[in-house]
């Protein structure tokens, strides 16, 4: 009997992605390896996930927060073990010596100025995605970034993420053979607004909808997927196009609740987009399609479903499984190997943390062992482009062309 | 116009009624305020490994655990109920609950368990510590009216003049009150009272499941680790809905107000058909008779 090369690699690599080299999972309450201190520019939403997430790791204290709104920044500030609160990004720029790097979650256009400004003031520094709203503010942050010899991660998170890592080693191993499509989703019932009774302070808190600045759901959410996608195929979209209309919040707001966007890949794919504020079915999620398998990925939890004519492999046989209307998936548990032989097997499906934990665990593993950023500043440029021209589609009702030209920063 | 939002989280369901003209600041204003009661739930989830109280719970009794300032905030407020109520109320109950199966586990009689006593905090390093291994902080005796009181703020903070919300409808923030009315109106589930809120919190504490015939449930009381046979329930009001929870909470199982009982702090406790109600709590509660009922509630 012979075995051809792919047929080799896909045993071989599956074989061992299940059964012995798979990443150990990082459960809650992880050591760094040595202690950090770390600023956190912008306590929204975002801000303060990321304080959450970085106070499950034990050695690592927020030191220093920054925000222009008062009510914010005080309840920040009750968030940590003691930081010190500062009004903007600039004035705690000013205390580098309160910490060793810098979280940046403000709002996406803004990212150029205060993430200069933290690179000028020689910090490492964690830049939220996508990393701008214009392809020439995102070139800017690029070379920025490149010339600070600091350490500069974009929080697509997906590149962090232990089930997704797990999953791309199955699709690179050829388990779904050849791709035939992509097809990704963000569905959540919300209406994407901040109130105040402040007019001012109301539209700066609604940056999202405002068409000035924002990039909607396809730049805002769209990125995070398309990057996941490219982080699998290693393949760039060459254009886009997309729908948008408002479905349900019919407030006087210009930019669209639901998107639907067609990637096009240079290899025939097409990667389907599907974003709404008006209906939460199916979450988020990623799946991609190949002539011998299909994996799902949804944050926490991803699965393959194998075409019924697809090569078995022998630790399918020990697979967790789980049903989805006629189809089975099988679950792809990171640190399988360990977990069965702790017989915690089922403990191990679904990740105890969010994605953005285990970026920041990457972020500050590079920040006191100088391990390379999980996503660099030229990575996360290319899927933040992608985002960008999927936007400028939704707005335009137009095809964009995705130009090799622009995923290159000079 | 009344905009209602809902959410499950801490094992029960939340919902919030907003009232107001802008259908669609209220729903923002509702959104925010659906975020901050989830935000608690990861927080302070018994069940989630990655939330905090699990991560003091896993390693307490091996060395000190700091917390942020709101966490460390809370437990100083479930320390003082504790303490203040001899025991009745306590957060630390975490390990009887597992021993006699009141966390969805089945009974473990082995259950390793110690109380609040064994729970050390120290307010300058914000850190908690447990000097038996026993111990396992259990906030669900507070946790739903503190996440109110988050939520709440948010509906304040916003504007919002009038609002009711509640957690299992056991738990309630009323803010302001519905126009032309004296308050929201709340029946107890059991008919045997009701309240009127304005701009107060209010637990309801009654035992539920395991109820015998004769109206009789078994509870844990904190003091003993032991089950306790209770027949009625009780009823606390105040500006926080933390504490009215933990006070709820503890009155269930003492019978009766405690003399160190915050005076600010209402309280009707209900033992088979007797009501004792403290001072100044006349506008809030109305005791209804068995069979009675309230006619301007039920129009």
């Amino acid at each position: 009997m012979t075995t051809d090369r792919r047929t080799f690699l896909g045993t071989t690599a599956a074989g061992l992605a299940g059964m012995s080299l798979l990443p150990i999972p990082s459960f809650a309450f992880d050591r760094v390896g040595a202690p950090a201190r770390i600023g956190v520019i912008g306590v929204g939403r975002q801000g303060r996930e990321i304080m959450g997430e970085l106070g499950k790791y034990e050695g690592v204290q927020v030191t220093a927060i920054a925000d222009a709104d008062e009510r914010r920044l005080e309840s920040g500030v009750r968030r940590t073990t003691g930081a010190q609160g500062f009004a903007g990004h600039k004035a705690l720029l000013e205390r580098t010596d309160l910490y060793d790097a810098v979280c940046v979650a403000t709002p996406t256009h803004t990212h150029l100025e205060v993430a200069k400004d933290a690179i000028d003031a020689g910090v490492h520094v964690y830049c939220e995605a996508p990393m701008e709203s214009t392809i020439e503010r995102a070139q800017a942050l690029v070379r920025a970034a490149r010339a600070s010899g600091k350490v500069f991660q974009v929080g697509f998170d997906c590149r962090s993420n232990p089930v997704y890592t797990l999953a791309r080693s199955f699709y690179r191993s050829d388990a779904v053979r050849d791709l035939v499509n992509v097809f990704a989703q963000q569905h959540s019932k919300t209406t994407w607004r901040f109130p105040s009774n402040d007019p001012a302070r109301e539209r700066e808190l609604n940056w999202r909808l405002d068409p000035e600045v924002t990039l909607g759901l396809a730049g805002e959410w769209g990125s995070h997927q398309f990057d996941t996608v490219s982080w699998f195929t290693g393949r760039y979209p060459a254009s886009v196009r997309a729908f948008g209309s408002i479905r349900l919040h019919a407030d006087g707001r210009e930019v669209a609740d639901t998107v639907s966007c067609q990637l096009r890949y240079k290899n025939g794919v097409v990667m389907d987009y599907d974003a709404t504020l008006a209906n939460s079915y199916g979450g988020r999620f990623e799946t991609l399609y190949g002539t011998n398998a299909a994996i799902k990925l949804a944050q926490t939890h991803a699965w393959m479903f194998k075409e019924a004519d697809a090569p078995t492999q022998g630790w399918e046989v020990y697979a967790n499984r789980q049903q989805f209307h006629n189809d089975e998936g099988i679950t792809l548990i990171a640190g399988a190997t360990k977990l069965a032989e702790q017989g915690k097997l089922r403990e191990g499906v679904g990740l105890p943390n969010p994605p953005l934990y285990y970026a920041l665990g990457d972020f500050l593993k590079s920040v006191t062992e100088g391990a390379e950023a999980a996503c660099s500043a030229d990575e996360g440029y290319r899927s933040t482009v992608v985002g960008i021209c999927a936007a400028q589609a939704v707005v335009s009702g137009e095809e964009v062309a995705i130009g090799e030209d622009l995923m290159k920063v000079s | 116009m009344i905009v209602r939002l809902a959410l499950d989280a801490m094992g029960t369901r939340f919902e919030l009624v907003l009232h107001g003209g802008d259908e669609f600041f209220l729903r923002a204003v509702g959104e925010q305020a659906v975020e901050a009661i989830r935000d608690e739930h990861r927080r302070l989830s018994l069940f989630d490994p990655a939330s905090h109280i699990s991560r003091v719970n896993a390693s307490g009794a091996a060395r000190s655990v700091t917390v942020d300032r709101d966490l460390f905030d809370l437990l100083a407020t479930a320390a003082a109920v504790w303490e203040q109520s001899g025991g009745a109320f306590d957060a630390a109950v975490g390990g009887f609950m597992r021993r006699w199966g009141h966390r969805g586990a089945p009974a473990d009689a082995g259950t390793l368990a110690a109380g609040f006593g064994a729970v050390r905090l120290d307010p300058d390093r914000l850190t908690v510590a447990f000097t038996d291994a026993g111990a396992a902080l259990d906030l669900g005796g507070i946790a739903k009216g503190y996440a109110l009181d988050r939520a709440a703020g948010v509906v304040r903070a916003a504007g919002v003049g009038a609002a009711l919300l509640h957690g299992g409808t056991s738990s309630i923030a009323a803010i302001g009150a519905p126009p032309g009315t004296e308050g929201w109106r709340v029946r107890l589930k059991s008919g045997r009272g009701e309240l009127c809120l304005r701009d107060r919190s209010a637990s309801i504490s009654a035992p539920s499941g395991r109820v015998t015939e004769a109206g009789a449930a078994h509870i844990i009381d904190p003091r003993t680790g032991a089950p306790v046979e209770v027949r009625g329930e009780s009823v606390v009001v105040g500006e926080s809905g933390a504490l009215a929870d933990a006070w709820a909470t503890a009155l269930v199982v003492t019978g009766d107000r405690p003399d160190r009982m915050p005076p600010e702090i209402g309280s009707a406790v209900r033992v088979n058909d007797d009501w004792a109600v403290s001072p100044g709590m006349e506008q809030a509660f109305r005791a209804l008779a068995p069979g009675e009922t309230d006619r301007e509630l039920d129009r």
